[in-house]
């Protein structure tokens, strides 16, 4: 028999667990050459902001032992050209669209909220938590639980979606903030946006990133991404989307196991662009193989 | 744009750390234009997650087509190592390519160093459309020179620069473009591929003299196919993606550090 991979995430349906992580996979156009996107479980956009944003200054990359940092700085045309082109082609195939957005101030995330919620292509928000708030010296409103939990309520009020909080792995302690986001109203998490890194050119003495700083992704950090849905899949009772690092269907096994529901794939995309729609396939083979009837049968289920 | 697997037919180390492969792959081979690119999966070593972007160097027929690369890093390195036989993982044809065409009178291409890779292609296709060419190619001496094969002999339309003077014109290769403008006049059109000095220098004499002038340019880049923007480089209209907009820009558009 067939192993059922179907799961469901803050309300949205999918039709197997294997998601594009935000950033890495464009708005899917691009990938539309190597996969067929109806295939895949969910597509989440770019992080969209309210105005156009034009990004940071080259080299917005550098790659790293087994992984790569980046600094794009959210480079999107904005929310209203979003809609007319991104959303346009991404309403013709039959997967959910997940917007990702973004924003400086409290009020920008509800703008792009409230705008988007007009759509019905769009199924559901993940909020990019990792953003600098302006209104408050730049720190990131993932790094504190009190930004998070108002950035959450707030938007919370402004849209009837399904609503994901997408963690940032740079804070003292991401439980309180998962716990926080969920009281506030979080149908689901999403855990690791990038891990703040930096890379110095020993020729030049500079930095490799016009930025100084970017975040790490990849396989080097999947290990600390494993260990922070095991931690916070404890002390939560809202679905995890698990990511960071995931490369084959056997690091996406491991994510289940520490507790995720779904997970999403990004710089793997870049070694292997038809990656996504191979780990859905691996999955259901090693499902079949392992005599498991339901992915959800593995969530959670690594044994301490 | 295709992912394909790319078998190697053959290597060739063509001068001192340049390579040249040849790769079996009919579905980038038969489509490929001059000044497009194919990124290459460089090892099974999972150490390197990201693939490096070559430009095309020669369609020799529909099924097969070359690259000529410079190893200067892990990537490269790696691929020089590469055995006769086995298969790559390859995306393209990838980036937009030279624009040429048949009402341009007389076109200048002008490489420096490695940057003759994409612009050999480019020769081939102007010589099989009888499209009338020179050539400037400038490196650091007479031992640097990257030896290429074109199908017809247009030796007499090659000129060299050497920083040393050890090959033909002795100084940069802007500087021999200057020259070259004094002895022949404009050309309709430059098309220049090399290192981002090299570049920046051609495009400046490019617009004070008013010729069109168009620039492979390079930037990092994750995944090739325009869905990252890890590539971009400064426009006059923002920010543009090196493998999706370019690599190939007009040099007017280009805002430079
Ligand atoms: C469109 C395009 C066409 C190119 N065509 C050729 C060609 O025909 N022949 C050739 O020899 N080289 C070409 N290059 C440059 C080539 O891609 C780099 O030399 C190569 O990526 C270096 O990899 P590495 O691992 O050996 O070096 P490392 O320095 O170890 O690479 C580290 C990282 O930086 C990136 N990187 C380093 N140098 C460059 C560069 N110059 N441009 C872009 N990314 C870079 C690598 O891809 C890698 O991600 C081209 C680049 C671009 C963008
Ligand atoms: C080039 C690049 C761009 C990214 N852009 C975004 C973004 O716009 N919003 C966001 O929430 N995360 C962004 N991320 C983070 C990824 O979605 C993901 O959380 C992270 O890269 C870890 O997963 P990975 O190791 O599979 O890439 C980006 C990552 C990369 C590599
Ligand atoms: S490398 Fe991803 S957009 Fe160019």
């Amino acid at each position: 028999m067939k192993p059922n991979l179907e799961v469901e995430i803050a309300g949205i349906k999918l039709k197997n667990p294997v998601m594009t992580a935000s950033g890495t996979f464009g708005s899917g156009f691009e990938y539309s050459n190597f996969v067929d996107l109806s295939r895949l479980g969910a597509i989440v956009t770019k992080g969209v902001t309210l105005k156009e944003q034009s990004g940071n200054p080259p080299p917005r990359i550098h790659e790293t032992a087994c992984g790569m940092l980046n600094s794009i700085g959210l480079q999107n045309k904005g929310v209203e050209n979003f809609i007319t082109e991104d959303l346009k082609f991404l309403g013709k195939f039959d997967t959910p669209v997940i917007v990702n957005v973004a924003g400086r101030t409290v009020e920008e995330y509800v703008k792009v909220a409230e705008k988007l919620s007009e759509h019905d292509a769009v199924k559901g928000l993940e909020l990019n938590i990792s953003c600098p708030n302006v209104k408050a010296g730049g720190l990131a409103f993932g790094s504190d639980v009190e930004f998070a939990i108002k950035l959450t309520s707030t938007v919370r009020k402004a849209t009837k979606l399904p609503l994901i909080v997408k963690l940032s792995p740079n804070v003292g302690n991401i439980e309180e903030i998962a716990r926080g986001v969920e009281n506030a109203g979080a149908d689901a998490v999403s855990l690791i946006n990038t891990l703040l890194g930096m890379a110095i050119d020993i020729e030049s003495f500079e930095p490799q990133l016009a930025n100084i700083v970017g975040g790490l992704s990849g396989p080097a950090i999947k290990p600390v991404a494993v260990e922070m849905i095991w931690r916070v899949s404890n002390v939560i009772n809202i679905p995890i989307i698990g990511m960071g690092g995931i490369a084959n269907y056997r690091d996406a096994i491991e994510f289940f196991l520490a507790g995720a529901s779904a997970i999403a794939i990004g710089t793997a995309n870049f070694t292997n662009p038809e990656i996504t729609i191979k780990v859905v396939e691996k999955l259901e083979e090693f499902l079949k193989i392992k005599g498991i009837k339901n992915i959800l049968d593995i969530v959670g289920q690594v044994k301490i | 744009m295709v992912h394909t697997k790319a078998k190697v037919l053959s290597k060739e180390e063509v001068v001192d750390n340049i390579f040249k492969l040849r790769f079996f792959c009919p579905e980038i081979a038969s489509s490929v234009a001059p000044g497009q690119f194919v990124h290459v999966e460089c090892g099974k070593d999972k150490s390197f997650i990201l693939r490096r972007p070559f430009s095309v160097h020669r369609q020799i027929n529909k099924d097969v087509f070359e690259i000529l690369f410079q190893v200067v890093g892990k990537g490269t390195s790696s691929l020089a190592e590469m055995e006769i036989g086995c298969r790559l993982s390859v995306i393209g044809p990838l980036g937009n390519g030279f624009e040429v065409s048949n009402d341009c009178k007389s076109n200048l291409l002008i490489a420096g160093g490695i940057g003759v890779a994409p612009l050999v292609f480019l020769a081939e296709k102007l010589l099989s459309a009888e499209i009338d060419f020179d050539m400037l190619i400038g490196c650091i001496n007479c031992k640097k020179v990257i030896p290429f094969e074109l199908q017809n002999n247009i030796r007499d339309r090659v000129y060299y620069a050497t920083d040393d003077g050890s090959l033909g014109f002795e100084g940069t290769t802007a500087d021999l473009l200057l020259e070259y403008l004094r002895q022949n006049g404009k050309p309709s059109k430059i098309f220049a591929c090399g290192p981002e000095p090299m570049l920046k220098r051609v495009a400046l004499i490019a617009g004070q003299n008013e010729i069109s002038c168009f620039l492979s340019l390079e930037e990092r880049m994750a995944c090739g196919v325009g869905a990252c923007l890890s590539c971009v480089c400064k426009t006059k209209s923002g920010y543009k993606r090196v493998c999706a907009d370019g690599p190939i820009f007009n040099a007017s558009d280009i805002i430079w550090d």
